[in-house]
């Protein structure tokens, strides 16, 4: 508590930000089409969240989000369907992503190197492959719900799991099993001869991480109500795009993953319209550039720009002005 | 009895594929300790190529190979320049092998979406005069295309050996892999080998992609699944041992083609993802490594 009574003057502008979502649409009329794109955001925003507590802060590379995600639509989509209320669906789809998690990660996290990249990987592929040989028709909800369908309710349960997201990498990472993770990503080997035990804090960041991506599935099966291909959410891309948030934003920073996911919405809102499919690829090339050659994203830029000008007003050109 | 040598022959012909994909996926990481994830989007991609040469000119699909070789050579040698070789710099060997995780996996989309747009989304498949005759061998049918892609794995994996063990390229790519900093004290250009067996990966990329589109079919997105395959194929043989990948493949083709008997087949692919989790946990140096 007290360190965010310290930081109050830090937090006033997201508290401000964040006052700003939850009262705007209570007071004005706002157009479906940002209502949709903001549903989105707060989507991505949980992933990317998700996918830095394991991918940024534990150093250990997820490239099978969209398994974690799928399987959290998939669960809220029929358990909703059968008269739960959202709320526990949605809970319930992270929960069971939570289960697939401990399915790969138990096996693969023993080991190093790439085992988890290429675990989760295949865990998504595999999903993929096999929920759309299983369910080969168009899979909707019942139509008494698609009659009572409003975005604005979509809308604040997404800003609600964003902000438990956010709030639940805060805390996780402000913690002891924060430190142990940051641990395990600096140098795994000095952690375990230090006493960490590195696995199971491994293990639990991936759990809590695919719990996160699962109530994110959860925020899509509650926006989204028919799904024409059902294996469309086991989808890479749904691996991609927060992983390109994460990294364009700044890996392993909390603000990192909101900012990046903010830039990727508007971006592709900008050059959808533009270039059409093209777009994908220049965010491929994006990617790979600031994988490249800006490792630390946006909110290292940012940092980079604040240590220039502190060097530029104690240089001497400066005080002669 | 017959039903199991259709089985047992269908897995060797599916199998020896798998090992062609391997191959290039366990020379890449034996030699750089990258791993290409853009492997299986790289054999689309020969695929396409072939497939572009049989359909504007009317060659041949095995006839394209060399064309195919050094296409992808080419881009091979490109992946390697425009993105891994900056990954050498990093210091931290854990630092190197997930940003080429991230790297390979940026390609995988640039590419993806590349295809979709020159090619469209559409299933393309090359149907020579010979697809779907068979040879009928002691009454059981084995496909030609199915043999031709035996026979051009077996082919490949055997030059590998032969250029890797007698050849003086092969030398230095040995010792660049045991000690890259005392490969490069005592004379070898070690940025040169790692270029040239990252075109070699690629150009074998393509050969795969060949045999799957003369006897299957290639999309745009079909990449990540073949690639799956081959990650399976190379944690079976152990890493870096690049002998055992071809035996591995093969393996994993029988165990596949039985599994039909008690999975349906729309399961199949799970399978490989069983057989990789349950080796990791039990044997994670692979079948054909003594120890870890």
């Amino acid at each position: 508590m007290s360190t965010i009574r310290a930081n109050w003057k830090k937090l006033l502008p997201s508290g401000i930000v964040v006052a700003a979502c939850i009262i705007l649409p209570m007071v004005m009329e706002i157009g479906t089409h940002i209502l949709s794109l903001m549903v989105m955001l707060f989507i991505y925003i949980i992933l990317s969240q998700s996918w830095n507590l394991i991918g940024g802060y534990t150093g250990q590379i997820n490239l099978g989000l969209a398994a974690f995600f799928g399987c959290g639509v998939l669960v809220t989509h029929f358990i909703w369907s059968i008269g739960v209320p959202i709320y526990l669906a949605v809970a319930a789809g992270g929960i069971s992503a939570m289960f697939l998690g401990g399915v790969i990660g138990l096996p693969t996290l023993r080991l190093k190197g790439v085992y988890f990249a290429i675990g989760t990987l295949a865990l998504a592929e595999v999903c993929r492959i096999v929920v759309g040989n299983t369910f080969t028709r168009m899979v909707q909800m019942p139509i008494y719900y698609v009659q009572n369908y409003n975005l604005i309710s979509r809308y604040y349960l997404g800003l609600i799991v964003a902000l438990i997201a956010v709030g639940v990498v805060y805390l996780v990472t402000n913690s002891k099993l924060g430190l142990a993770m940051a641990a395990v990503r600096d140098d795994e080997e000095a952690g375990q001869v230090t006493g960490v035990n590195t696995f199971k804090y491994k293990v639990l960041a991936l759990l809590i991480s695919a719990f996160l991506a699962g109530l994110g599935g959860g925020v899509y099966a509650f926006f989204q109500l028919t799904f024409q291909f059902v294996s469309s959410v086991f989808s890479p891309l749904w691996t991609f795009q927060p992983l390109m948030a994460v990294m364009i934003g700044g890996v392993g920073t909390l603000a990192g993953p909101i900012i990046g996911s903010v830039f990727l919405v508007i971006l592709s809102e900008v050059f959808a319209i533009t270039l059409g499919e093209a777009h994908l690829i220049l965010f491929g090339i994006l990617f790979i550039l600031v994988v490249l050659f800006f490792p630390n994203g946006l909110v290292g830029f940012e940092h980079k720009v604040r240590q220039w000008m502190a060097h530029v007003r104690r240089s001497r050109l400066w005080r002669a002005i | 009895m017959e039903n199991v040598i259709q089985t047992i022959a269908y897995g060797i012909v599916i199998g020896a594929l798998y090992g062609l994909i391997g191959l290039g996926l366990g020379l890449i990481m034996g030699i750089m300790k990258f791993l290409n994830i853009a492997h299986g989007t790289f054999i689309m991609l020969g695929g396409y190529v072939s497939f572009w040469l049989f359909t504007l000119w009317g060659i041949d699909p095995y006839l394209t190979i060399p064309l195919v070789i050094v296409a992808m050579f080419l881009i091979g040698l490109l992946l390697y320049k425009l993105t891994l070789s900056p990954l050498l710099k990093l210091p931290h060997i854990g630092m190197r092998i997930s940003n080429s995780l991230l790297i390979t996996f940026g390609v995988i989309y640039v590419l993806d979406n590349a295809m979709t747009l020159v090619w469209k989304a559409d299933v393309r498949t090359i149907i020579a005069s010979y697809r779907g005759e068979a040879l009928n061998l002691f009454g059981t049918r084995v496909p030609y295309t199915g043999l031709a892609g035996l026979g051009i794995a077996v082919l490949a994996t055997v030059t590998l050996y032969f250029i890797l063990s007698r050849t003086y390229f092969g030398k230095h790519v040995r010792a660049a892999t045991q000690d890259a900093e005392a490969a490069s004290l005592c004379g070898v250009n070690v940025q040169k080998t790692y270029l040239i067996s990252c075109g070699i990966a690629t150009a074998l990329a393509g050969i795969a992609g060949v045999v799957i589109v003369s006897s299957y079919s290639v999309t745009p997105t079909g990449g990540l699944s073949w690639l799956l395959i081959g990650i399976v194929v190379m944690v079976l043989a152990g890493e870096g041992n690049i002998n055992a990948i071809l035996p591995a493949g093969i393996i994993l083709g029988l165990v596949e083609s039985a599994s039909v008997f008690v999975v349906p087949i729309q399961y199949r692919q799970a399978i490989a993802l069983l057989i990789f989790i349950i080796v990791l946990m039990f044997r994670p140096q692979g079948l054909f490594t003594k120890r870890g």
